[in-house]
């Protein structure tokens, strides 16, 4: 190597060198910020459908032709149906009568039943030959086993955290 | 709360690269403001671009390559419309090139213009403006960003050995603008 050459490469150095101690320069307070304001961040299908048809029923005149439009059908079914419903009305008395006996005495008749069975079976009588001991880590069991799956299904319903973003090697 | 921890995601990988990505830009325009701005439109235009982002490459290069296009872009548009201190190049009469001469001011003046000229004063970076954009953002990316060549390559959409080539000479003309100064 010539004395030119060496002092060439030791030149080369130098620049190397100066370049590899510049600073990293920052941006102004704030710039993070700044950047947010202007991403638009991606929304469910859903939510963007829900907005668009808020925006679409909240302009104005539109709201307005809505809400009137509701108005003249409640007025208008109701002109039509409270007349047919008083010309019938003895129909639907009957038809009322009929159903609500069917579904309290059903109900009455179930309740009875579980009523018969816990009292004349030895049901009463196992249940207070459990000690007291017995009872209370049953009960606890059963909390805990309860509150387990209860955990577990929040788990499983949470949204998951954090996007395809932070999965990227970075 | 996913859109939640897709902002606080995104404020992340801001935080990460803003550094880098300003400095770059900052050394290819030399005009602090216009740097925020460009280095803005970049991170802007990354996020948008998520979806598109394919994970064979490495992440740093794509938002290298995003935010080198950007400042390039900007170059360009400033050549483009680079006018003539001394008047338009096709007026005749004195009274035309008067007319259509600008007057410099002299920016050494505003508080923005004085923490440019202490940021990009130094020897080192006046030399580094002289260069031309493309050996720029070579030797930036190589000897401040710390890349690999193939990296560059990658990141400007060049052949290997057109990166070496570029830092080369960009090498080169540092040393000879730093010559005169050591003497």
């Amino acid at each position: 190597m010539t004395h030119n050459d060496l002092n060439e490469a030791d030149r080369d150095t130098r620049v190397i060198r100066e370049l590899s101690r510049l600073p990293a320069l920052s941006p102004s307070p704030g710039f993070g910020d700044r950047v947010m304001a202007r991403v638009r961040l991606p929304q469910p299908k859903a939510v963007v459908l829900f907005r668009r048809a808020r925006a679409w029923a909240l302009e104005p005149r539109r709201a307005f032709a809505l809400a009137a439009g509701y108005v003249v059908t409640a007025i208008t079914t109701l002109g039509f149906a409270v007349p047919w419903l008083l010309a019938h009305s003895a129909a639907f008395r009957v038809a009322g009568n009929w159903f609500s006996t069917q579904i309290l005495g059903g109900l009455r008749e179930w309740a009875l039943t579980l009523a018969g069975w816990a009292f004349s079976s030895d049901f009463m009588t196992r249940v207070a030959s459990i000690g007291s001991g017995r009872l209370i880590a049953g009960a606890a069991v059963v909390t805990t086993v309860y509150a387990g799956c209860g955990l577990m299904l929040h788990r499983l319903l949470r949204a998951p955290r954090g996007t395809r973003a932070a999965r990227v090697t970075l | 709360m996913a859109r939640e921890g897709r902002e606080a995601a995104y404020r992340e990988l801001v935080r990460r690269y803003e550094r880098p990505v300003f400095s770059l830009i900052y050394r290819m325009v030399r005009d602090r403001a216009l740097a925020e701005d460009l280095a803005q439109d970049t991170f802007v235009k990354v996020m948008n671009a998520l979806e598109s982002y394919r994970p064979e490459f490495k992440f740093s290069s794509w938002i290298f390559k995003i935010a080198n296009n950007v400042a390039i872009d900007q170059l360009r548009r400033r050549e483009l419309d680079t006018l003539s201190l001394d008047g338009a190049p096709d007026a005749r009469t004195q009274q035309e090139v008067e007319a259509t001469a600008l007057q410099a001011v002299d920016r050494a003046e505003t508080p923005l213009a004085e923490l440019e000229a202490r940021e990009l004063g130094s020897v080192i970076e006046r030399a580094i403006a002289k260069l031309r954009p493309e050996y720029r953002a070579c030797i930036l990316l190589r000897h401040v960003e710390g890349r690999a060549y193939e990296e560059i390559a990658e990141t400007l959409d060049l052949p290997l050995g057109t990166v070496k080539t570029y830092i080369h000479r960009a090498r080169q003309e540092l040393r000879e603008y730093l010559e005169p100064m050591r003497d």
